[in-house]
């Protein structure tokens, strides 16, 4: 093991410790922002519960997200120093700004919100229910531009061998970020609106009487089933730009070794890296040309082609196949795909037992929705895994491959502790959240209840 | 605007960030690492947690913009200091980690041994925090060993020298007397007199490691004596003193607020001095003085330095905007109900 990949080692696994937080903020302070809309214009208590019982939820899952985040901050410069060096004058700019902008509003009106029920106006609180899923939709937005800026670099110029800014603009609304962007996001309202549905199918499961869990579970459903077929749309948007901007990316999505016309879909293969081949290849014939070019008899880039391309375009001419790890793209690919797919299929179904009256004590469909709460976190950590695995061998694609952007002066002793250390900590983390989340359900269902108090009146 | 001024001003603006998470942040380090002592029963527990519990959030903020405002503007020293000090800010990340997290859990369990553990963590992330900002800081001050090409192989153990370890007490004492000027704004009673009793103890403690810092420093950072500003240079650690000596006379009186100004006057001289004392450079370099990183020589080009100025102006107002608005929702004084932690 060497420190480089010791270094991609603890990025992916601190990051993908990360992620297992903010999509529920996002998703969830969505949701919360129309249940307590509706209880501020109908006055209806129940709706107030359901705010007040799912934002207790969301305090726990809040403060793991910044616990993890600010690791994620400071990595860039201890691991990737190089890296950080090299395109920090146009990279490091969002990552302020999102401070400045994001992280202010989100972090202080998220105080207010957690202990200001007594202290505002019913109003007066859904505002800074507003802001802090506003201000964390937000710091989305300006992580993704840096994180898109990695994928398709925009706006600069090569100065003395290094990327400078020109247009700050360009930066931010480079070629991937609206795509990047729209899918996140979708994402994110997806898992809070499985989140809510599963969580209020849980309590339905055990008494389905319950009227304010049922008030939560129409709420999700029916934000769930547009965002969910969204989803698969925006899903579809992003493919076209990798096709466009990364053939290698594409190639490694689709385990397409070789430049073809008529390329065929693999739905499901086993990819080996080493005879370059697909075993177990289940195809439908010209699915893959048609998606991405609209055309079932176009050309579609394998990986050998997309090395050529890229030797061409960007004059790096020393990657070799071995260097891309078609596997794990395929794969992750893969898995958030049909999980996409299977979503949306969930919330259709949903929105027709509700339609004729049978989703509340449907128990066998009830427990479905429950065991799918996770799936969109799922979806999201694979997607997230098939857009930076696939970015490699670069950190920014077609300027600075990965192998020049780590520190060189961190240890494989250092990564090795810090990496142990990592683990450890998240792992803690991530079993004491699991159990509070269990004790909140718990104590619902035993009579705790939800509004111990009433905001005051304006 | 001249390019070289916007490096200078952006150094000046860095130093500001820096001084808002210590004021900000400072106290709610304070207040965590007393909270072991100054607490006798559940009560006074949570009134001293919760006097931070709507808060710190939004106080952390200023770190990690403190971090991302040196990547943006000097990514240079970002990835030098960052990597250099691996372990020791891998210490710190945990450290905020385990914080961040404290307050939330230890008020979701009701059982005894389940928050003693939560507040031992919340006194000793306070502690260990408040210890390593002064080794940081004297760090950088003593310079550290950048190569030519600005890399830094020492060890955790280079980090840790006398004079690192003075800086540490300076600022550990800082952040303990602010915590309890803090507490003395925010409670009443018994628990106030406390905090008088320990503000006025850390506020000594803060002035004779301080005076202990300035008398070594001759020998490990020389480059103290010579400062950029001359004489006036000299003159802000006196203010450190003043502040302190400020607090210790506002807690004899029966002012709420005024000891808690006094504090963020000695942070002010304390952030101020040591932003003087290290310039013109940003990290001196303890090989050859040629290698050491400057506003010049580690800055972002112009454009971004101008963008960057331009977020800050349309930002910091609206960060003072909520932050005041917030402070004022919650009133001086703790009131707990359901909804505290
Ligand atoms: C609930 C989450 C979720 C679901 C159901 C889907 N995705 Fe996704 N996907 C993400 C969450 C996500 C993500 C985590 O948000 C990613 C990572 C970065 C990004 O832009 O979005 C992503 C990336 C991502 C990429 C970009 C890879 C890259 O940028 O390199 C593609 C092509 C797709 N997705 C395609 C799809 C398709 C065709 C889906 C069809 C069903 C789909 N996704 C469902
Ligand atoms: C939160 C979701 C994210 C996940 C799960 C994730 C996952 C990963 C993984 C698995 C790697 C290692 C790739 C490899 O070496 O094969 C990686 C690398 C990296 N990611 Fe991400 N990432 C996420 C978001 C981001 C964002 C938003 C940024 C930028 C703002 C980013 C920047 C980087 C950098 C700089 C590297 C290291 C260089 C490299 O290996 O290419 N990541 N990430
Ligand atoms: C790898 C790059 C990333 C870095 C450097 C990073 C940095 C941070 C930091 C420092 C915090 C703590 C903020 C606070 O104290 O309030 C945080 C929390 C948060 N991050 Fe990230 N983050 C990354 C990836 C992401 C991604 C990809 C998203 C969303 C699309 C995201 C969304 C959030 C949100 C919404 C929070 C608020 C806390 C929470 O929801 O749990 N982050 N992040």
């Amino acid at each position: 093991m060497d420190a480089l990949i010791l270094a991609r080692i603890q990025f992916g696994l601190t990051a993908f410790f990360h992620f297992l937080y903010p999509p529920l903020t996002i998703g969830l302070g969505a949701l919360l922002v129309i249940t307590e809309g509706i209880y501020v214009y109908s006055k209806n208590e129940d709706y107030l519960k359901i705010t007040r019982f799912f934002v207790k939820i969301f305090a726990i899952n809040f403060v793991v997200g910044v616990a993890t985040g600010i690791v994620l901050e400071f990595q860039f410069g201890t691991n990737w120093a190089q890296y950080s060096a090299f395109v920090g004058t146009i990279f490091g700019s969002p990552l302020a700004i999102e401070g400045l902008f994001a992280f202010f509003m989100e972090s202080i009106f998220v105080g207010v919100m957690l202990f200001g029920w007594n202290r505002l106006s019913p109003k007066a609180h859904w505002v800074s229910t507003i802001l802090t899923a506003f201000g964390s939709a937000l710091s989305g937005v300006w992580i993704i531009v840096a994180n898109s800026w990695m994928q398709t670099p925009a706006g600069y110029k090569i100065v003395n061998g290094k990327p400078i800014m020109t247009n700050f603009l360009h930066v931010v609304f480079n070629p991937y970020f609206p795509a990047e962007f729209t899918h996140t996001i979708m994402g994110a309202w997806e898992y809070g609106a499985f989140f809510m549905a599963g969580v209020a199918s849980w309590f339905l499961i055990k008494n389905n009487k319950d009227m304010v869990m049922r008030k939560a579970l129409k709420v999700a459903i029916i934000a769930g089933i547009f965002i969910s077929v969204v989803q698969i749309i925006l899903g579809d948007v992003s493919a076209k730009e990798v096709v466009k901007y990364q053939p290698t990316k594409l190639a490694m999505m689709e385990a397409q070794w070789h430049t073809q016309k008529d390329a065929p879909e693999v739905l499901f293969t086993i990819p080996d890296e080493a005879q370059q081949k697909n075993y177990f290849a289940v195809k439908v014939p010209y699915l893959l040309s048609m998606l991405a070019t609209g055309n079932p008899y176009s050309k579609v880039m394998g990986l050998d082609g997309a090395i050529k391309y890229i030797a061409h375009k960007d004059h790096i001419t020393n990657l070799k196949p071995s260097m891309f790890p078609v596997d794990a793209v395929y794969t992750t690919f893969h898995i958030m795909m049909y999980i996409g797919f299977y979503l949306a299929g969930i919330m259709l179904i949903a929105i027709i037992l509700y339609w004729k009256d049978r989703l509340y004590d449907n128990k066998f469909f009830l427990k479905v929705l429950w065991y799918s709460t996770f799936l969109p976190l799922l979806a999201l950590e694979m997607g997230w895994c098939t857009t930076e695995i696939g970015r490699q061998p670069f950190t920014v694609y077609g300027l600075l491959e990965t192998q020049n952007s780590v520190s060189k002066n961190v240890t494989v002793p250092d990564l090795i502790i810090s990496i142990t250390m990592f683990v450890t900590i998240y792992l803690i983390l991530l079993s004491f959240a699991l159990f509070l989340f269990k004790r909140e359900l718990k104590g619902r269902l035993e009579g705790k209840d939800e509004t111990n108090t009433k905001p005051k009146e304006a | 605007m001249s390019f070289q001024f916007l490096q200078i001003l952006w150094f000046i603006l860095i130093a500001v960030i820096i001084l808002g998470w210590a004021t900000m942040d400072g106290f709610d380090y304070g207040v965590g690492s007393l909270l072991a002592f100054i607490a006798k029963d559940d009560r006074e527990k949570r009134i001293v947690i919760n006097s931070i519990g709507p808060v710190w959030d939004g106080n952390q903020v200023w770190l990690i913009l403190g971090g991302g405002a040196i990547f943006a503007a000097f990514p240079q020293v970002y990835a030098s200091v960052f990597s250099g000090f691996y372990l020791a800010m891998m210490l710190v990340v945990w450290l905020i980690i385990f914080r961040a997290v404290s307050f939330e859990f230890r008020s979701r369990v009701e059982d005894e041994s389940w928050k003693k553990r939560w507040e031992i963590v919340i006194t000793v992330t306070g502690l260990g925090i408040g210890l390593l900002l002064g080794v940081a800081l004297a760090n950088l001050l003593r310079g550290i060993p950048l190569n030519k090409e600005h890399v830094d192989f020492e060890s955790l153990f280079g980090l840790l020298n006398i004079f690192a370890i003075a800086g540490g007490l300076v600022s550990l004492s800082m952040f303990l007397m602010h915590g309890s000027a803090y507490l003395v704004m925010k409670t009443e009673g018994e628990l106030q007199k406390r905090a008088r009793n320990y503000g006025t103890k850390f506020a000594y403690a803060y002035i004779i490691f301080t005076i202990i810092f300035l008398l070594i420093s001759p020998i490990f950072a020389p480059r103290l004596l010579n400062n950029s500003l001359g004489i006036l240079g000299d003159i802000l650690p006196a203010i450190m003193l003043i502040g302190a000596i400020g607090v210790i006379l506002a807690m004899k009186s029966n002012s709420d607020t005024r000891p808690f100004m006094f504090s963020v006057l000695s942070i002010v001289g304390t952030i101020a001095s040591a932003a003087v004392g290290l310039f013109p450079d940003i990290v001196p370099s303890t090989i050859k003085s040629s290698y050491s990183l400057t506003p010049f020589n580690s800055s972002s080009n112009e454009l971004t330095l101008v963008v960057m100025l331009i977020a800050t102006l349309i930002g910091l107002p609206l960060v003072i905007l909520y932050s005041i608005y917030a402070y004022k929702k919650f009133g001086l004084k703790v009131k707990l109900d359901e909804d505290s932690y």
